[in-house]
């Protein structure tokens, strides 16, 4: 073995006994409870407090940077304003409750950190990282700098003892000895397999290496720290605040001041306070003598030998004759800022600056500085003017805008502001980081999110103002409006519905008609109606008419009272009807009263309205298209057709079918929809038998207004995508094409389905149980077999209920297929791919209780077709 | 003295109490007899020290030299997730857990 190989090999023992130490003690830290964590917290605190000024002198004496007076501030701040500011912070088990949202956040430590400590911060950082190591039960094991070392090991010891006289595991904090190895253990340590994150503070070239580790990193990104003072700020104690920051510890904090953007305004007054304060002003040639002596000529770079040395040494070297004490160089940086050799960061008391004419070029020349290798870092400005503070926070790219304060001791944060203190700031990527924090406990904890399951709103709404009894149509004789406006359709007229409405309005009541509303309205039919309601000026529409006229009706109601609105931008599909892109209006302006003729569609009390689209339908929900107000007047069914009885009562049973299965069905909806097929099925044959008996009219009449009651809120299914695609492609009357798929589409909902609805409001499949109710609830029964499961009974239910509606459609003469309906098998066949893509992009698939698939929905249109049997 | 067979083994079955800070030496002595397989009961067991990890850990190891099986049983849920974040795979193996990492042990 040779003498290097030895070495590496004693090397990588080292530190997988760090590690090792490191990874038990992460283990065993993990049953620690936040109580135990803050006893340790405040040991080691109290420990930090206690040998502040040991350890700051310790790290002056080390590394001959910067101020004892202001190493012992930083190791207070690390210390008491970290404690002030986590001790109240629970770290340990739930960490954030969020009520409204059913959810918490709870708290993973990390594991075994591996941290850096800088050379400018030796002690400090130490401090800061074992003190927030420990409040987030993680392990750290240390790297400090080669000068460095000593006084970081020893902060290290201290804190360690501190921490394991509370209670802290063995182990929990351990550090690499200093040596000439010193790097090299730090690089093994930084690609070891058992270090969980490295928490990198210092040079670029460690920062970086951290990055290169492939293991997750927290690292900081170089400063370069413009600060602009606009003229509307206090410039006396801005000058002072700057003396103040950039002096402190001799410049070595990185968010120190590094260039100054002065208004012309407030700048002689300025320079004249700095001067009077005991700043030397450098003249052009003492700025190229600092230059010279600061800025190492090969790189471009800082002269490291001069970071954190005073302001009089470094004038001494520089060849300037000052004799009495200074606290900082202040070099003017004349011409082209970005390319001025003083244009970037100075760990040490000398400060560039550039005066300005405009706000616009303070910000500018800022921006040069906070491209200039300090990007992400840190700017601050000196500013009363809220505006310009808002500009200049928005250009420059800073993880901290520190305003009207001192930017290094601004930067730490919790003494002049309300910033995390920390002592490694976060660049963002601007920096090569992964956040712009001021890093501390909260990017140590691995956040678990606990989610409830959501608490899924289901509401119930339906047309206010229902008159339900037959003859009900007397009620428009009070209704209150001053001008009306009808809509219908000439059947309506023809059938003297019209003439019933006309009479019955109030005497000085202002009536317009429009009677020419056709089955199933597009758009253009639309916005003929609303440009005729523009000259009558109506306070009231009245919908007198089947489906397709009522829907229209609240279409037209819509874009009288809102022309702005645009039809492509309000038909916009949703999944999830909490969460669509679409508003509709709140409140509506004109009263629209609706008064169905037909006992089918249920529109007078639903939120929808469907309209044609060439070879599709759109559908329109929101609240608002709620009529005020539905007159359920069975006198006005009397002379319906039996067709059209008949095609109209099986979209009422469809949709009190569907709705009873639907996703967000409701206690409040199955009871609608289990009496509206009671009352369908009770009535049905008996309007067929007599059709004038007002009574079963009535009954039937009613059932389509509590199904509608029911889809309003429930929504329907499969059966009426399809029903929607087939009708709108071969011009089939809607319950008619309701009907043909309905035997095929309980069948398919009533089967475990092949893929789940994944919907909160929907936790437990029920279709079949529920199907086996309805045939129940209308009085079906099967014979009791012995031993027969409650789901085989169910099944036999279901196949009961397929019976009926089949019974009945035979009844009414209604089509089960689509070869009933007269459509050519190869036309059919050849449409169903076009078919499929309409109705698996309806929204009334969306609420059906099993996930539709696309194959699916092909295969019930395809089964559609052939005649049917009773099953 | 000819080694135990399998028949002649017996089972001790050992109850871990409380904090186990440290190494138990009722529970040595009776590995040391070499004549015995083990099953260590964490059931009352409510927290484990570095000092009680790393005597399990040498405890399992002395127990395979003398070609004792050790078990332990249990477990609960505070101190498996101490094994499984301390990545000792000779303590998963002895919970009868697979080994976490197809490395095998690194430190």
């Amino acid at each position: 073995m040779t003498v290097s190989s030895e070495q590496e090999l004693m090397l990588t023992q080292r530190a997988n006994h760090l590690v090792r130490q490191a990874r038990l003690a992460a283990a065993v830290f993990t049953q620690y409870s936040q109580e135990k964590v803050d006893k340790i917290v405040r040991a080691m605190t109290a420990a930090a407090i206690e040998n502040a000024g040991k350890l700051a002198l310790m790290a002056h004496q080390e590394t001959r940077m910067g101020v004892t007076e202001d190493k012992i501030l930083k190791n207070l701040v690390a210390s008491e304003f970290l404690y002030h500011q986590i001790k109240d912070k629970r770290s340990v088990g739930i960490t954030r409750e969020f009520p409204d949202l059913n959810m918490v956040e709870v708290a993973e430590p990390m594991g075994v950190i591996f941290a850096l400590a800088p050379v400018t911060n030796p002690t400090s950082t130490v401090i800061f990282k074992s003190i927030c190591c420990a409040k987030t039960r993680n392990t750290v094991i240390f790297s400090a700098h080669l000068m460095a070392a000593e006084s970081s090991n020893y902060a290290a010891k201290i804190m360690y003892e501190a921490a394991l006289a509370a209670g802290a595991p063995k182990g929990f904090i351990t550090w690499v000895d200093k040596s000439s190895r010193l790097r090299r253990t730090s690089e093994l340590l930084m690609s070891h397999p058992e270090v969980d994150l490295i928490f990198a503070t210092g040079g670029t070239q460690m920062v970086k290496a951290a990055y290169s580790s492939g293991k997750p990193a927290l690292g900081v990104g170089p400063g370069n720290t413009p600060v602009y003072v606009h003229k509307s700020a206090n410039v006396l104690s801005a000058a002072m605040d700057i003396i103040i920051s950039k002096t402190f510890d001799n410049g070595t904090e990185c968010p120190s001041e590094q260039t100054l953007v002065i208004d012309r305004e407030v700048s002689e007054q300025l320079l004249n306070e700095f001067k009077r304060l005991g700043c030397h002003l450098c003249t052009q040639e003492e700025v190229e003598k600092v230059a010279d002596l600061i800025i190492d000529s090969r790189s471009g770079g800082i002269n490291y030998k001069l970071v954190g040395q005073p302001a009089n040494l470094i004038a001494d070297q520089a060849g300037l004759n000052i004799t009495q004490p200074i606290k900082m160089l202040l070099c003017p940086l004349n011409g082209e800022l970005r390319h001025h050799k003083l244009a970037i960061e100075k760990l040490m008391p000398v400060l560039g600056y550039v005066i300005v004419d405009s706000v616009n070029e303070g910000i500018n020349k800022a921006l040069d500085i906070n491209y200039a290798g300090g990007t992400g870092h840190t700017a601050g400005i000196f500013c009363e003017d809220d505006d310009v503070i808002e500009r200049f926070s928005d250009a420059i790219n800073a993880g901290r805008i520190i305003v009207n304060s001192p930017a290094s001791i601004g930067g730490l944060g919790g003494v002049y502001n309300h910033l995390n203190t920390t002592l490694s700031f976060g660049c963002g990527t601007g920096g090569g980081n992964i956040t712009t924090d001021n890093v501390g406990i909260k990017n140590l904890i691995n956040f678990k999110r606990v989610p409830r399951r959501r608490n899924y709103v289901i509401s119930f709404q339906t047309t206010k103002n229902i008159y339900i009894n037959p003859g009900s149509i007397d009620h428009l004789k009070s209704l209150k409006c001053q001008s009306a406006f009808i809509i219908t359709s000439r059947s309506a007229s023809r059938r003297g519905h019209l003439a019933q409405v006309t009479e019955r309005l109030p005497q000085d009541c202002q009536v317009d008609i429009f009677s020419d509303m056709g089955p199933e309205p597009d758009f253009a039919m639309i916005q003929r109606v609303v440009a005729a309601m523009r000259h009558s000026q109506p306070d009231t529409v009245i919908a007198l008419g089947g489906g397709s006229v009522l829907d229209a009706a609240k279409i037209v109601r819509l874009f009288y009272d809102y022309p702005e609105l645009k039809i492509s931008e309000i038909a916009v599909n949703f999944l999830d009807f909490h969460h669509r892109m679409i508003e509709f209006p709140k409140d509506m302006k004109t009263q629209l009263v609706a008064i169905p003729t037909t006992s089918g569609t249920g529109s007078e009390v639903t939120p929808f309205a469907v309209l044609k689209d060439g070879h599709r339908k759109i559908s329109l929900i929101d609240e608002c298209l709620l009529p005020d107000v539905a007159i359920i007047d069975a006198h006005l069914t009397r002379s319906l057709p039996a067709d059209i009885t008949g095609d109209t009562a099986f979209d009422a049973l469809t949709h009190a079918l569907e709705a009873l299965v639907s996703t967000f069905s409701s206690d409040y909806t199955d009871g609608l929809a289990l009496e509206a097929l009671r009352l369908i099925f009770e009535s049905l044959p008996e309007t067929l038998k007599n059709p004038n008996n007002v009574l079963y009219r009535h009954k039937l009449h009613n059932a389509a207004t509590l199904a509608g009651m029911a889809i309003g809120n429930a929504s329907v299914g499969v059966n009426h995508a399809l029903a929607h695609a087939l009708g709108a492609r071969f011009d089939i009357p809607h319950g008619r094409a309701n009907g043909a798929f309905l035997l095929s589409t309980i069948e398919y909902n009533a089967q475990i389905p092949s893929k789940f609805v994944s919907i909160p409001c929907y936790p437990l499949w029920v279709a079949d149980r529920k199907y086996a109710r309805a045939a129940q609830f209308i009085g079906l029964t099967v014979e009791p077999i012995e031993g027969e499961t409650e789901e085989a009974k169910g099944l036999r239910l279901v196949h009961k209920l397929r019976q009926a509606v089949y019974d009945l459609a035979k009844l009414a003469k209604q089509p089960l297929s689509i070869a009933e309906l007269g459509i050519p098998l190869e036309t059919y066949m050849a449409a169903i791919p076009e078919l499929t893509e309409i109705a698996f992009s309806d929204m009334s698939i969306r609420t059906n209780p099993r996930y539709t698939l696309a194959p699916e929905v092909a295969q019930l249109f395809a089964n559609a077709y052939a005649p049917r049997e009773r099953p | 003295m000819a080694e135990p067979t399998k028949e002649t083994r017996k089972l001790e079955k050992i109850r871990i109490l409380g904090e186990l800070e440290r190494g138990l030496d009722d529970v040595d002595k009776v590995l040391a007899t070499g004549k015995t397989d083990i099953e260590l009961d964490f059931s009352a067991c409510t927290f484990i020290s570095v000092d009680g990890l790393e005597w399990l850990e040498e405890f399992l190891l002395r127990a395979d030299s003398l070609k004792s099986s050790v078990k332990f049983v249990n477990v609960q849920s505070p101190v498996y997730k101490v094994f499984k974040v301390a990545h000792i795979d000779s303590l998963m193996r002895a919970c009868g857990s697979p080994s976490q990492d197809a490395q095998g042990l690194v430190c």
